[in-house]
């Protein structure tokens, strides 16, 4: 690191305070961010220790970016590694017919992976519809929620909805609050 | 809606996205109210995510200072080993062998070392690094005495 990103990133002593300084609203949405990352590997609380660690280790935290925003997009990031873990978990099986034998053989499994990816998938699509069957009653949040699946901007999703801007924010926290209330701990894919 | 095709995760990805996003844009009061209806005190929460912090700082510390002084032990013997490694094992047994003229040497010592020529090249290595943590070092051994 030279000395104009070290001017430019909190040391770690200015994390470790900034974080001391979260207000009670900035813990609960510290909380809130890790139990929409939690997933079935790794929890919300494991999430947020784990951040905390990164944080202490003096990943670089620029100067510009809030410390909470920082915190959150290292719990995506763990959350991200440990989806990635499972996805190509290799699987060992012996390949020595002898099982007494000292030495042991091994080989990935793709039966064991390919498993554990049919039902990670399986797991996926059922949450997918679970999500959809909350706004039954309300085809517009439908619209928007898969919008933001798709990865469509607010413009296209407001455009396709005829949703003015206000409309459309409060259908978006309508949306949260409802998954909210229903997957309390996340959906913990 | 036109779908671009994708999986299923990736979409609930996109959508993990977008809540974090929600969150992270909603103000406090919002924030404060929501964990309150869901039966939630901030104030609590807040204490005790303080205190766990706090706790993992704490930890932290401590592995940080444990991981430190292991460092400089392992330095020290490196440095130590480094300085043995490069002495002359021919003119350190004959210093060896001279201790025992040394008033300033205890007794033990001068006995063990009036064997030399029965110790190995790793036990003169030994001796010289017991010796040198009493100060006594052969010539060109670190700061000799």
């Amino acid at each position: 690191m030279n000395s104009q990103q070290a001017a430019e990133t909190r040391s770690r002593d200015e994390i470790v305070e900034a974080i001391r300084a979260l207000s009670d609203a900035d813990w609960v949405r510290l909380r809130k961010v890790a139990n929409v990352y939690a997933r079935p590997s790794i929890t919300a609380e494991d999430l947020l220790q784990e951040a905390f660690a990164r944080a202490h280790d003096g990943r670089h935290c620029p100067r510009h970016v809030d410390v909470v925003r920082f915190l959150a997009e290292a719990m995506r990031s763990i959350a991200n590694g440990e989806q990635e873990k499972v996805a190509n978990r290799t699987v060992l099986v012996s390949v020595d017919a002898e099982a007494h034998r000292e030495t042991v053989l091994a080989q990935a499994d793709p039966a064991g992976s390919a498993e554990d990816q049919r039902l990670a998938a399986e797991d996926a699509q059922a949450i997918y519809t679970g999500l959809f069957s909350l706004f039954e009653d309300d085809p517009v949040a439908r619209d928007v929620l898969e919008g933001l699946m798709e990865d469509l901007t607010a413009e296209e999703i407001r455009e396709l909805t005829d949703l003015d801007a206000t409309a459309y924010a409060s259908k978006r926290k309508l949306i949260r609050r409802r998954i909210d209330k229903h997957y309390p701990e996340g959906w913990t894919l | 809606m036109t779908g671009k095709k994708d999986t299923e995760r990736t979409a609930l990805d996109r959508l993990a996205d977008a809540l974090v996003e929600d969150i992270l844009d909603a103000s406090d009061e919002d924030i404060l109210t929501e964990f309150t209806e869901d039966g939630g005190d901030a104030k609590e929460h807040g204490d005790a995510m303080r205190k766990s912090f706090e706790n993992r700082l704490l930890a932290a510390n401590k592995a940080r200072m444990a991981a430190a002084k292991a460092g400089v032990a392992a330095a020290r013997r490196a440095q130590s080993e480094g300085l043995t490694a490069q002495i002359d094992l021919t003119a350190a047994r004959v210093w060896l062998s001279r201790l025992g003229e040394r008033p300033d040497v205890p007794e033990g010592l001068t006995l063990a070392a009036r064997k030399e020529d029965e110790l190995s090249d790793a036990d003169i290595r030994g001796m010289l690094e017991d010796l040198a943590e009493l100060g006594l070092k052969p010539p060109g051994y670190g700061g000799s005495s």
